[in-house]
């Protein structure tokens, strides 16, 4: 391999790698493959469809992922792929590490989080990435040589490889659901709006949102603990979840905010469905024994219909201004915006 | 813009859709067109052809890419950017309207803003 070729190799694999931190796409060899491929421009189709999904704001989850490597990394191509991928990145190591003293601390950080990464527990899912990584291990181990820049381009890269460890971390728990209340997280709230307007759109049937903040959380928190501040998340999801059709998407929006998306539903059905979650916290209150006792969890909740071809941010926008006004009215009410139209 | 910035054909058996994209083409200065499916947008394009086509997939009769596929064999069908617009978003769907001669794709929902992305990659891209 050429000197230009290293170099070349180098900035596609540091594009690769900065683009697959944008996204959040967890470091595997089958991810990297692609992104790698995506940026040394060798296949215009990838190129393109990756540019739609982008260009549509359109999450890469697993499916997708997936589906990209199937449609253009056949699988007879699959192994050369992860070995050429490979090669990229130890030459790119090669150059980081080439001429660096390998006894030097920076090295054995380096050496230390590479395997630190391949060591993690995560073998059966991510095989392939450990054997890439101890490769690297490996290689960078058989490397020797002094310099300043090297050190500091190795900082670099530990740095970005800790970061990909991360995402890949994320990618793990948070796919689509809320660890404490089990409903959808905000990542799939997104998936789903955007799902449920689009065909909401096509079919004009009705939509409605919901969005549901428990009233003085923050007192909970205070006055209580976090622990029980958890317990009240906890029956709230399980409220909303007993209170809604087969159809209906519960997501958690984010600290003590939930959303709920209601299909075939119009701006009065959706205040009734809000009414009626209200009054199912009042009728089934938490049961814990608490000094001084619990007060009862109460809901402010804002309803909005889509707007077909209205941006999705100003339906949510309305939601929240709707439940501002219930808030600003004195709590545990709900409040419709009217659609413009 | 110019008085009018080019012809445009809706096509969707969708009629709230086609009244959405009519608002937004209108508004751009584009003169415009409608067509519930493949076939009579076929038509349509036989009797003028248009600078613009925002297509649906899913429609009875003629769906989207069997409409893309015929006009781009008919006499003067290579020269409408053809934007494929519609509620399918995997790879498969995207790769085969690629291949098939879309120009672009626009996921539904759209608004304003996404459309205009769009029309911007079509007519301004390098």
């Amino acid at each position: 391999m050429s000197v230009d070729d290293i170099v070349k190799a180098q900035s596609i694999a540091d594009s690769a790698i900065a683009t697959m931190q944008r996204l959040e796409i967890p470091a595997t060899p089958a991810n990297y493959a692609i992104w790698y491929e995506y940026h040394a421009g060798l296949s215009p189709n990838l190129q393109r469809t990756i540019d739609v999904l982008i260009s549509n704001r359109e999450s890469f989850n697993e499916t997708t992922l997936q589906d990209l490597y199937a449609t253009f990394f056949s699988t007879a191509k699959e192994a050369q792929a992860v070995r050429e991928i490979s090669v990229h990145a130890l030459a790119t190591l090669q150059e980081i590490v080439g001429v660096a003293d390998l006894a030097s601390d920076d090295a054995h950080q380096f050496g230390h989080a590479l395997q630190g990464f391949a060591s993690k527990g995560l073998e059966e899912r991510f095989g392939n990435l450990k054997n890439l990584i101890v490769n690297l291990v490996e290689e960078s181990k058989s490397m020797a040589g002094r310099s300043e820049y090297v050190g500091i381009r190795m900082r670099e890269s530990a740095g970005k490889i800790e970061a990909l460890e991360r995402n890949l971390e994320n990618a793990i728990l948070d796919s689509t659901m809320d660890g404490l209340t089990g409903v959808a997280n905000r990542k799939s709230f997104d998936a789903i709006i955007r799902k449920s307007a689009g065909e909401a759109m096509n079919s004009g049937d009705d939509l409605a949102m919901l969005m549901i903040d428990i009233d003085h959380f923050k007192r909970v928190n205070d006055t209580w603990g976090h622990q029980t501040g958890d317990i009240v998340l906890r029956h709230l999801a399980k409220t909303l979840q007993k209170a809604v059709r087969g159809g209906d998407h519960v997501a958690r929006y984010g600290g003590e905010e939930f959303a709920v998306i209601l299909p075939n539903t119009n701006g009065q059905a959706a205040v009734s469905v809000a009414e009626n979650i209200r009054l199912a916290l009042a009728r089934e209150p938490i049961q814990i024994e608490l000094t001084p006792p619990i007060t009862p969890t109460t809901v402010s909740i804002g309803a909005a219909c889509y707007d077909p071809g209205e941006p999705l941010a100003e339906w949510v926008g309305r939601a929240d201004a709707a439940l501002y006004s219930a808030k600003r009215d004195g709590r545990d009410r709900v409040e419709l915006n009217e659609c413009p139209n | 813009m110019n008085a009018t910035s080019g012809f445009c054909l809706l096509v969707d058996d969708s009629l709230l859709v086609r009244k959405i994209a009519r608002k937004i083409f209108t508004r751009l200065s584009f003169e415009v067109d409608e067509a519930e499916n493949g076939q009579i947008a076929l038509d349509k394009c036989q009797s003028r052809m248009p600078d613009v086509v925002l297509l649906d997939w899913n429609m009875p009769v003629m769906d989207g890419l069997e409409f893309l596929k015929s006009l781009r064999r008919t006499e003067g069908g290579r020269g409408p950017a053809v934007i494929f617009c519609t509620t399918e978003t995997d790879v498969e769907h995207i790769q085969k309207a690629l291949a098939n001669g879309a120009n672009e794709y626009l996921m539904k929902p759209f608004d304003q803003e996404s459309l205009i992305a769009k029309l911007d990659l079509v007519f301004f891209r390098k």
